[in-house]
């Protein structure tokens, strides 16, 4: 999924500064897990904005508001209060903000759609309602065959792709005690797996292009360009 | 002179390191990093120059080293991968080898949260077993694409390597791909039980690349303890931070020097030279030279 995280309310007010009356737009996909952006969180939201003398016109959450196929059906029918709203503040991923902006758009609508969440990765939930981890860069190039299922480019802090940096210690990253170093994780697996032997290959620079942005995917093709 | 001639001939390599400064040492000002390497310059081979060391912005360790070369000194450049890209990172050490440098040491470089712009982007386009491979690829005459070059760079190449790191194999396992890669020399980290260099050493017998032993000259008790709390890769024993300790801080220095050249008496052995890094004690590299060039005999 695509973590979330709130804003602080004062940076949301401020981004609302100048519009009254908000129509609000949330995500029951990955913001619903991250209970940053589900319909409890929007409604929630609401509430507190209108504490500070904010009009909500409507509140919606599409199962998931990144896809067009999702989220149009939702919003398209509340044509009339979408154009009714001075703004529209999604809680969602900033793919849910742009696709939200896309939908006024093809409603032939123009007005500010505004973010009350900050984009935090993609992330995977390890303990449900309370933990998700950072384990893939979507670097186009996967290279986790080789890794014993652990990523390098992304649980290490410098990304690197033959071996541990030095300021490994005690099988902790440099950059935060707390983590651990992810080549000690690999070494580790690739023993148990009896495959370590695969770590003494030469990696050759990445092939960055494969990453560069934007990306499209063409999905019936397969083709990423 | 590449440090790779000195080794060639069999002499005990001695290197110490410089700080570049944090500011601007036009015409000579601010220079007293270059001063500092000068007063020891005939009891060394080479002057480590660091790259934003710690990840704190200061004078180019190229530039720096360009000024220790026209002040007759011999520079090892140093270059990490956090800040360049794989073009900037080819295209400096064709300006180094243009300007006259001869050694280069390639290292990854401390993250930017060490430092003193945590908020910045660290680069880390490639890894320094691949800044290895794509330097020898240059000294023979060709980028990292394949592309010719009208003219190749003569650089030796060295590399660093963690004797304290566990698993020690996994370390090897780099080190290993880093001589593969084309590296010539290494530094160590600064190691101060001899027994775990020991162990290091034997099962590095063979690998037929010259390692300098790394010694960081350990200033005081509470140093000891930070280097232990704060950096990464060093572990310094207690019993050696207790015999600091039990010295007035005004014989501090001369407690060092005593760890050091046990240290070194020890160590240099095992070792094809001495890498210092004096932390502004450089007064003390000429005798601990000669403690370690005599115990190496």
């Amino acid at each position: 999924m695509i973590g979330t995280a709130k804003k602080p309310f004062d940076e949301i007010l401020a981004a609302l500064k100048g519009f009254q009356k908000i129509g609000m737009v949330g995500c029951d996909g990955c913001a619903k897990v991250c209970l940053t952006g589900g319909s409890d969180e929007v409604a929630a939201l609401a509430q507190e904005l209108k504490t500070q003398g904010k009009e909500i016109v409507f509140e919606a959450s599409p199962e998931r508001t990144c896809n067009m196929a999702k989220a149009k059906p939702v919003l398209d029918p509340l044509k009339d209060k979408i154009q009714a709203s001075d703004a529209l503040l999604v809680l969602g991923c900033g793919g849910a903000v742009q696709i939200a902006r896309y939908v006024t758009e093809t409603l032939g609508l123009t007005l500010p759609v505004k973010t009350g969440l900050n984009s935090v990765g993609h992330m995977d939930t390890t303990v449900p309602g309370q933990i998700a981890i950072e384990q893939c860069q979507e670097c186009g190039d996967c290279i986790l065959n080789d890794t014993g299922g652990i990523c390098p480019v992304t649980k290490c802090a410098k990304g690197l792709l033959n071996g541990p940096c030095g300021g490994s210690e005690d099988g902790k990253c440099e950059v935060d005690p707390a983590r651990d170093c992810a080549w000690v994780l690999i070494y580790n697996r690739m023993v148990a797996l009896g495959e370590v032997d695969n770590l003494k290959k030469f990696v050759g620079a990445k092939d960055y292009s494969k990453a560069a942005k934007p990306r499209t995917l063409y999905i019936k093709e397969g083709r990423v360009a | 002179m590449k440090l790779t001639q000195a080794f060639k001939k069999k002499e005990f390599v001695i290197t110490s390191e410089v700080g570049p400064v944090k500011g601007c040492a036009r015409n000579g000002h601010n220079a007293a990093f270059i001063a500092e390497a000068a007063t020891i310059q005939p009891y060394v081979h080479a002057f480590n120059v660091t790259d934003n060391q710690s990840a704190v912005m200061r004078l180019g360790s190229l530039a720096a080293s360009v000024l220790l070369k026209q002040a007759g000194l011999e520079p090892i450049y140093q270059i990490t991968c956090r800040d360049r890209n794989r073009i900037a990172l080819q295209s400096d050490l064709l300006s180094a080898c243009t300007l006259g440098i001869d050694n280069v040491l390639c290292l990854t470089g401390d993250h930017l949260k060490m430092g003193d712009h945590p908020t910045g982007k660290g680069v880390f386009d490639i890894d320094s077993v691949q800044l290895l491979d794509i330097a020898r690829g240059l000294n023979q005459g060709h980028d990292m694409m394949g592309h010719e070059l009208t003219a190749a760079t003569d650089l030796a190449l060295g590399a660093v390597v963690n004797p304290n790191f566990q698993p020690l194999d996994l370390q090897l396992l780099k080190m290993e791909k880093k001589i593969a890669a084309g590296a010539e020399f290494f530094q160590t980290q600064a190691v101060y039980d001899p027994k775990l260099f020991e162990a290091f050493v034997r099962k590095v017998e063979g690998v037929g690349v010259p390692i300098q032993f790394g010694l960081v000259l350990l200033k005081s008790p509470k140093m000891g303890t930070f280097m232990n709390e704060r950096i990464s890769g060093i572990k310094v024993p207690q019993a050696l931070i207790d015999e600091m300790a039990s010295v007035p801080p005004e014989g501090y220095k001369d407690k060092s020097l005593e760890i050091a050249t046990r240290l070194l008496k020890e160590i240099s052995p095992m070792v094809q030279g001495i890498h210092f890094m004096p932390l502004g004690w450089s007064d003390l590299v000429p005798q601990l030279a000669s403690t370690a060039r005599d115990a190496a005999r």
